[in-house]
């Protein structure tokens, strides 16, 4: 063996690779959008049936007792069978599915056999709905433990209620907040947006990653647990206390990263360095991921 | 009510076996009535240990294939009267069974039985996902290594998604030697990440592994030991009853120990 590590491919995320199933209230409408695939594959419904049946059961609970579900099926194919365990899972959250709207011609025979209301989009009209999909989402809330073999992908800020075990992992377009123990893989700013951060009640990950820089980093002083921050500076990614923050730190434009040297605030007393905060527990954040 | 418990781990070699044998064996001790369900198709192992494995006529396929009644293919215990054993084919492969067709089984066993126990097998593939399909509840069996706990951790999300609401956590094979000497991952650790209630801890023992050779489950041995307690304590708790758990760090309190900190007073 020897000492050199391996090149680690490692790119920006496309905003389709993050789709993952969403829910959505829209004024008395309760829609459910299931994800556009990059590619079909044979798991394919599988996965999706388990990737709906945890965002049903571990987001924020917005809706009310047996209100009406319209389902976005977008391009997938659906069959009667597969429309009737959605209605079921649905329907153990006291939801109720009455409409589905899909591009595919077969789904659409499959919901109205079933009963369902169908509208039936062409394909131009949801690639119109797609491009506003270019923008960030809202955040997704979720009130769970992030378990191993768990991956949560959101185009937008994911907050999490729980903890984030090893062998979890939370990709986010926007910033990451985890009100609990961070020690999976927290992947914020996945589009390459360098100014988002990484929020953690405990800090002690597998692995951070910020837009394209990876870090390892060292265990905490199990004497001193402290909310912390981990956020890009020109040196790489670092981590400070989570208090002041934002009081001590500013998102430089020009250098495409966060500036922690003391903003000159006039001081009428003596105060401790703003610098103290930063911790130094990085072991490699090498601006090229060249030997992570 | 009845109920149904699938044990199982992700990680091989922890003792979901070990635990189906002795617990269902203390449950029925307890006047209960047991079924033990053995999931884990062409790696049967729950009859070895509970030295039932010459008795086998009809298994679960047979009964499933219309051969023989529910009622033939089950092997009593002649030790323990109240406990039962579906046994696994042998000769087939995981595939050979499908979770509606083990649901019919357990549905079947229920009307007869308080407690349904079945044996789950490693990994997280179709043999997972038959034995969890009938049970309402899950017992997860870990011992304090990494990859053990790691892997409990994932079935535990599998099994949140599923219908099973239920979820309680059994450390298995802890040696309090170890953990004194910080060799091993602490009960606090496994608790911190797993973050689901403990049913109890079974801590490491020789004598298990001469109960497994024999066939004979250890909470039947006449001379009591630390495991047996541990196990008849799970079966209780199981039952209700609101037991303290073992203090098996107490073994590290020798008279030398005791002396030093007796004199480190003055």
């Amino acid at each position: 063996m020897t000492d050199e590590s391996s090149d680690v491919e490692f790119e920006a995320i496309s905003s389709a690779q993050l789709d993952q199933v969403k829910l959505k209230q829209e004024g008395n409408k309760f829609i459910v959008i299931l994800p556009t695939r990059v590619k079909e594959h044979p798991n394919h419904w599988e996965e999706l049936w388990q990737e709906l049946k945890y965002h049903l059961k571990h987001s924020e609970r917005t809706w009310s007792t047996q209100q009406v579900v319209y389902l976005q099926a977008e391009d997938h194919l659906l069959d009667t069978r597969q429309l009737q365990n959605l209605a079921e899972v649905l329907q153990e959250v006291d939801l109720k599915l009455i409409s589905v709207k899909t591009s595919r011609r077969q789904t659409a025979v499959a919901a109205a056999t079933a009963g369902y209301s169908v509208e039936q989009i062409n394909w131009a009209t949801s690639f119109k709905e797609k491009e506003e999909e270019a923008n960030i989402a809202e955040p997704l809330y979720l009130k769970t433990t992030i378990r191993s073999g768990v991956e949560v992908r959101h185009n937008g800020t994911v907050i999490i209620l729980g903890d984030v075990n090893p062998g979890g992992s939370i990709v986010a377009r926007g910033d990451i907040i985890i009100w609990g123990n961070l020690r999976g893989i927290a992947h914020a700013g996945s589009q390459g947006h360098r100014e988002s951060r990484i929020f953690a009640l405990k800090m002690e990950p597998t692995q951070i990653r910020i837009a394209d820089i990876v870090a390892r980093v060292a265990p905490p002083d199990p004497e001193d647990i402290q909310p912390e921050i981990a956020y890009l500076t020109k040196e790489g990614i670092a981590i400070a206390r989570a208090l002041n923050f934002e009081k001590s730190h500013r998102f430089a434009e020009s250098w495409g990263s966060w500036d922690d040297t003391p903003t000159d605030i006039p001081k009428t007393k003596v105060e401790t360095p703003a610098k103290f905060s930063i911790l130094n527990r990085v072991l490699k954040s090498p601006s090229n991921n060249k030997d992570i | 009510m009845n109920r149904v418990i699938v044990i199982t781990s992700g990680k091989g070699g922890v003792g979901k076996t070990t635990v189906t044998a002795n617990l269902g064996t203390a449950l029925a001790s307890l006047g209960r009535k047991v079924a033990l369900v053995d999931a884990d198709f062409g790696l049967r192992n729950l009859d070895i240990l509970l030295g039932l494995e010459q008795r086998i006529v009809y298994t679960a396929l047979d009964v499933l294939a219309g051969e023989c009644s529910l009622d033939k293919a089950l092997v009593r215990d002649k030790r323990v009267p109240n406990l039962v054993l579906l046994p696994a084919a042998q000769n087939r492969t995981k595939e050979a069974i499908t979770p509606e067709q083990m649901k019919e089984l357990v549905e079947q066993l229920s009307k007869q039985y308080d407690y349904i126990l079945i044996d789950c097998p490693a990994g997280i593939e179709m043999g997972f996902r038959n034995a969890i399909a009938p049970a309402q509840e899950a017992i997860i069996v870990t011992t304090p290594e990494m990859s053990a706990v790691r892997d409990a951790d994932r079935v535990v999300g599998l099994m949140e998604s599923e219908q099973i609401k239920t979820i309680h956590l059994i450390i298995n094979r802890l040696r309090p030697d170890m953990i004194k000497l910080n060799q091993m991952i602490s009960i606090e650790d496994i608790l911190d990440l797993l973050v689901i209630p403990l049913l109890g801890i079974v801590p490491d023992d020789q004598k298990i592994i001469v109960s497994t050779n024999r066939g004979e489950p250890i909470v039947l041995e006449e001379q009591t030991s630390l495991p047996a307690t541990a196990f008849k304590n799970i079966a209780a708790r199981l039952e209700g009853k609101n037991l303290p758990f073992l203090d098996l760090m107490a073994s590290q309190d020798t008279i030398i120990n005791r002396l030093k900190r007796f004199l480190n007073r003055f």
